[in-house]
C-alpha cells in the first residue's frame, strides 16, 4: 500500500467536500412534482412511481421462474419423441385443429400490427398441428402453455401496481418470448414429421 | 411560498447529494434520492419547527430516503461489491484531488453500516445521538461504527492508527 499523502485520518475526511454538485438539474422534477401535489393529484415523485409499491408476492417469483423453465423442459421431451410416434399419432387423429384452441388467450400483448400478425398466425398453426404430438406431450405442451399464462397474468397484475418498472416489463416481454419459442417449437417439431410423411 | 422553497433547495441541495451520493454509491440513486428528499421535505415543511437547523432536518429525510430506498432494493449488489459510479470518484477537481479520490474510494469500500455513520459523523459533522436518531440504530452502536469505520479506513489508506 502507498504510504498516504494524509498526516492523519481527520485530515483526509477534512479532504471531501461537504458539497457534491448534481449531475443534472432536479429542480423541474421535484417542482412538478410538488405541483401535482397541490393541485390534489398525486404528489409521488419521479423515483417513487419508478420503484415498486409493494413487494411482489413470492407467487410472481415462482409463475416466472417456471415459466422460463418451461420451453427447455416441454421440448426436451418433445424432441425426444421419434418421428414415427408422433406421425402415427398424427394419422389417427386426422390432424384436427382441436387442442389448445379450446384455452382462451389472454395474453397482454404488444399492440404493433406486425407482432400480432405474426402471433396469430403462429398460434393458428400451434392449434392446427398440437393434435399430432402424443397425447402425453400434448398435455405436457398445454400445461406448460397454462404455466407461461399464469406468469404473464401475475406480472401483468404487478404491472398494473407498478406499471414504469423496467424489470417487470422485461419479465412481460419474456414470457410473450417464451409462448412464441413455444409455439415455434410445435410448429417446427410436426413440420419435419409432415414433410417426411409427404414423401413417403 | 414555491420561491422560498426554491432557495431553501438551492442552498442545500449540494450537501444533500454529497450525503445521498456517498451513502448509495450511485450517481442515479443520488439523484433520485435528493429529489425525494425535497419532495418530502416540502410536505413536511409545515411541521419543521426550527428546534433543529434547516440542513440536520434535511439530513434526517435524506437518510430516511436512502433507507426506504435500500429496502425496495435489497441486496445492492454493486454498491455491496464496492463497484462505484464514476461520479463518487469525481467529486474533487481541486489540488488534492487525487488524494481525495482515494479516501472517497476508501470510503466506497466501508461496509455498509459503518460507512453510513462515518458519512453522518465525520464528514457531515452529526453527533452519535443525531447519527442513531437518523439510521435507527442505538449510539453506543453508532460510537461502535464508527470506530471501526475508522481502522478500515485507516488501513486503506495506510495511515497509522495512532495518528488515525
Amino acid at each position: 500500500m502507498n504510504p498516504s499523502r494524509f498526516e492523519s485520518l481527520d485530515a483526509a475526511l477534512a479532504s471531501l467536500p461537504r458539497d457534491v454538485r448534481p449531475g443534472r438539474e432536479l429542480w423541474p422534477d421535484i417542482e412538478r412534482a410538488i405541483e401535482r401535489g397541490s393541485d390534489g393529484a398525486s404528489a409521488r415523485s419521479p423515483q417513487v412511481l419508478r420503484e415498486p409499491q409493494a413487494q411482489w408476492p413470492m407467487a410472481l417469483a415462482a409463475s416466472v421462474l417456471l415459466a422460463s423453465l418451461v420451453g427447455a423442459l416441454c421440448w426436451s421431451v418433445a424432441r425426444e419423441r421419434t418421428t414415427a410416434e408422433l406421425l402415427a399419432h398424427g394419422t389417427r387423429s386426422g390432424g384436427a385443429a382441436v387442442g389448445a384452441s379450446s384455452v382462451p388467450v389472454n395474453f397482454q400483448l404488444p399492440q404493433d400490427a406486425e407482432y400480432v400478425a405474426a402471433r396469430a398466425a403462429l398460434e393458428r398453426t400451434f392449434n392446427e398441428r398440437l393434435e399430432l404430438l402424443a397425447p402425453a406431450t400434448r398435455e405436457r405442451v398445454r400445461a406448460d402453455l397454462a404455466t407461461i399464462r399464469k406468469a404473464n397474468a401475475d406480472i401483468g397484475a404487478a404491472l398494473a401496481q407498478d406499471p414504469a418498472s423496467p424489470l417487470l416489463w422485461q419479465l412481460m416481454r419474456n414470457t410473450w418470448q417464451q409462448e412464441i419459442n413455444l409455439y415455434s417449437s410445435v410448429a417446427q417439431t410436426t413440420q419435419s414429421m409432415l414433410t417426411r410423411s409427404s414423401r413417403s | 411560498m414555491g420561491e422560498e422553497f426554491e432557495a431553501i433547495y438551492r442552498a442545500h441541495v449540494d450537501q444533500v447529494y454529497g450525503l445521498c451520493l456517498r451513502m448509495t454509491g450511485q450517481s442515479a440513486l443520488a439523484e433520485d434520492c435528493t429529489q425525494e428528499c425535497f419532495i418530502a421535505a416540502w410536505r413536511a415543511l409545515p411541521t419543521f419547527a426550527g428546534r433543529s437547523r434547516m440542513s440536520t432536518w434535511l439530513h434526517r429525510i435524506a437518510v430516511n430516503t436512502v433507507l426506504t430506498l435500500r429496502r425496495r432494493r435489497p441486496g445492492d449488489a454493486l454498491r455491496e461489491a464496492g463497484v462505484l459510479d464514476e461520479a463518487v470518484l469525481q467529486v474533487d477537481g481541486g489540488a488534492e484531488a487525487s488524494g481525495t479520490l482515494d479516501v472517497e474510494a476508501a470510503l466506497a469500500r466501508l461496509p455498509q453500516g459503518a460507512r453510513d455513520v462515518l458519512v453522518l459523523v465525520g464528514i457531515y459533522g452529526h453527533s452519535h445521538e443525531e447519527s442513531a436518531a437518523m439510521l435507527g440504530i442505538a449510539a453506543g452502536t453508532s460510537k461502535a461504527q464508527l470506530h471501526r469505520a475508522r481502522r478500515l479506513m485507516a488501513q486503506q489508506l495506510g495511515i497509522a492508527m495512532e495518528a488515525a
